[in-house]
């Protein structure tokens, strides 16, 4: 049965990426460093690990050490790496620190090439899915606010320029379209004007 | 539903076929996998999870009802997979998986309700379809009559599968209401339904129109052109607009699938935005989402309707907003259309909830 893995039979989005291990280099980290080279990526070894794991990576591997939690370079919500954890035989995993972690996915020892692929496609699933879904939320979250700025600068200019709902609207919509700009951020100079200016 | 869906299926393919006839895309051809989910929502979704996990494909065209659409977002969000949505709908939406190239509410329904105030009257009532598009298109065509002085004095949701008699009450409850203008959101093969007991009722659409943003040219052929002629719809673009570029598209369609087959919004809509990707493709020369998206933002393109963008704020299409009515010949003249084409807002930030012309 052939164990090696031929790197163009790899689903692009796991092909040639920028991957950082943080793992000792025993038989296990051998293994792992070796599997992630046949998939064409950028590896980069740590070790020993870091006060701080490097950020500017695809994706982060490491291995569960005490006091991990404290060497991630982001804060728990803001990821910006797919995370994958490597949890030893022994001493049994601290569960409640590996969830802290919040990793994309674990990997347990004894490490294998299935296990080492496995986690790395759905590390970097989890981590693309969970962005696509905070800048989903982020951008609802800008609309709501546009749409207050909007309803007071419209009440702006229908006091102070003496316009009426739709002229108001029609206003900004007009002024967007011609200076190429959202109706928000017009909606924002008319705010910022009525401040400066009362 | 099936005639007009099978329309946005042709509008697609003509546009294939138009791609590989001029060499397709750098030198490979383009090559069209397609399912039939036979109008039932559920399985579009199962289709959508089908093409990406079997077929390894990653662009989808397709999706006619909102319930179709929703049933592929899940889908091609979680896989991330690029859905290109050719139809009307009810806004309020903003998928980082979908590229929207049919008209939202700020396109369609905010210039309709001034027209047909201005026109008609005060007096709507509301008769549609019962699911999500109609059920959330009243909710806004409301609001922007209600805030402008007007007033919904009767509102009734039919079956999808409705037959003719299930029209009898709404004819009777129009009879005594007399409304100025009947806003219908009723969709599919009960359209017909719809227009035919109207005619029968004997009711005149020169005093009470009926008004739709989903009654095309395939509807209107299907319930003869003497039952839809008079009545009224808003859509980015018609058959007999002018332009160069659409009498072109128009000839070619009917070359294809027959000089009585009429071109409409959907159809048009099915045939830009293959050649969106079509000419993003070439560019990339890659299907990957992560790729081909971010390119397809702020593209344009010359389409039958006029010059589009697909806006990067919001992943819809900037679209041309007309009102149009049935002439006898089962064609619609533009009563009024935008000068330029109108941006897309989706979540109406630029409208609160007054009403504007569709002029800007």
């Amino acid at each position: 049965m052939r164990m090696s893995w031929r790197a163009n039979a790899l689903p692009s989005e796991i092909a040639g990426l920028d991957i950082v291990v943080a793992i000792r280099r025993d038989e296990g980290g051998e293994l792992l460093i070796r599997d992630l080279q046949r998939t064409r990526a950028k590896v980069r070894h740590v070790w020993p690990l870091p006060e701080r794991l490097p950020e500017d990576a695809d994706v982060i591997f490491c291995d569960l050490a005490p006091g991990l939690a404290n060497r991630i370079p982001w804060v728990p919500g803001e990821p910006k790496a797919a995370f994958v954890v490597i949890v030893p035989t022994l001493p049994p995993p601290d569960l409640e620190m590996l969830r802290n972690c919040a990793p994309d996915a674990v990997l347990h020892r004894p490490l294998t090439t299935h296990a080492v692929l496995s986690s790395l496609i759905l590390a970097r699933a989890h981590f693309t899915y969970s962005q696509r879904l905070r800048s989903r939320i982020e951008k609802l979250d800008e609309t709501l606010r546009s749409i207050r700025g909007v309803e007071r600068a419209k009440a702006i200019l229908m006091a102070k320029r003496n316009m009426r709902e739709d002229e108001a609207y029609q206003f900004m919509r007009r002024q967007a379209m011609t200076r190429r700009v959202s109706i928000s951020a017009v909606a924002a100079v008319v705010v910022d004007t009525e401040e400066v200016l009362g | 539903m099936a005639v007009i869906e099978n329309t946005q299926l042709r509008g697609t393919l003509l546009a294939i076929e138009e791609i590989n006839a001029a060499g397709g895309i750098n030198g490979r051809e383009l090559v069209p996998l397609i399912y039939d989910p036979a109008s039932e929502s559920a399985a579009f979704g199962r289709y959508a999870k089908r093409l990406m996990v079997e077929d390894h494909v990653t662009t989808i065209f397709g999706c006619y009802t909102s319930s179709s659409r929703k049933a592929v977002l899940p889908v091609v969000e979680r896989l991330n997979g690029l859905l290109w949505y050719p139809t009307l709908y009810e806004g309020f939406e903003f998928s980082p998986n979908i590229i929207y190239t049919g008209a939202a509410p700020n396109q369609n329904s905010v210039a309709l309700c001034r027209y047909l105030m201005d026109h008609y009257g005060p007096r709507f009532y509301f008769v549609g379809s019962d699911y999500v598009y109609p059920r959330e298109s009243n909710r806004i065509m409301r609001d922007v009559l209600r805030n402008n002085g007007g007033e919904v004095v009767g509102e009734v949701y039919l079956n999808l599968r409705a037959k003719r008699r299930d029209f009898q009450p709404v004819i009777r409850d129009i009879s005594e209401l007399r409304p100025d203008v009947i806003f219908s959101t009723v969709v599919g093969d009960s359209t017909v339904h719809l227009y035919q007991s109207y005619a029968d009722a004997g009711f005149d659409p020169k005093v009470m129109p009926i008004a739709s943003l989903t009654t095309t040219e395939a509807e209107v052929c299907a319930m003869g052109f003497d039952v839809g002629e008079g009545h009224i719809t808003a859509a980015p673009y018609f058959q007999c607009i002018g332009g160069e570029r659409n009498s072109s598209f128009v000839k070619r369609y009917k070359k294809r699938y027959g000089e009585s087959e009429p071109t409409n919004m959907c159809v048009e809509a099915a045939y830009f935005q293959v050649h969106v990707f079509a000419r993003t493709l070439q560019q990339t020369n890659s299907m990957e989402t992560e790729i081909l998206r971010p390119m397809v933002l702020g593209s344009t393109f010359d389409a039958p309707q006029g010059p589009i963008s697909i806006n990067p704020a919001c992943s819809h299409a900037d679209l041309w907003t007309r009102i149009g009515r049935v002439n006898r010949r089962g064609q619609f003249e533009v009563l009024q259309q935008s000068l330029s084409p109108v941006l897309a807002d989706p979540y109406l930030i630029g409208y609160g909830r007054s009403m504007v012309s569709g002029q800007g």
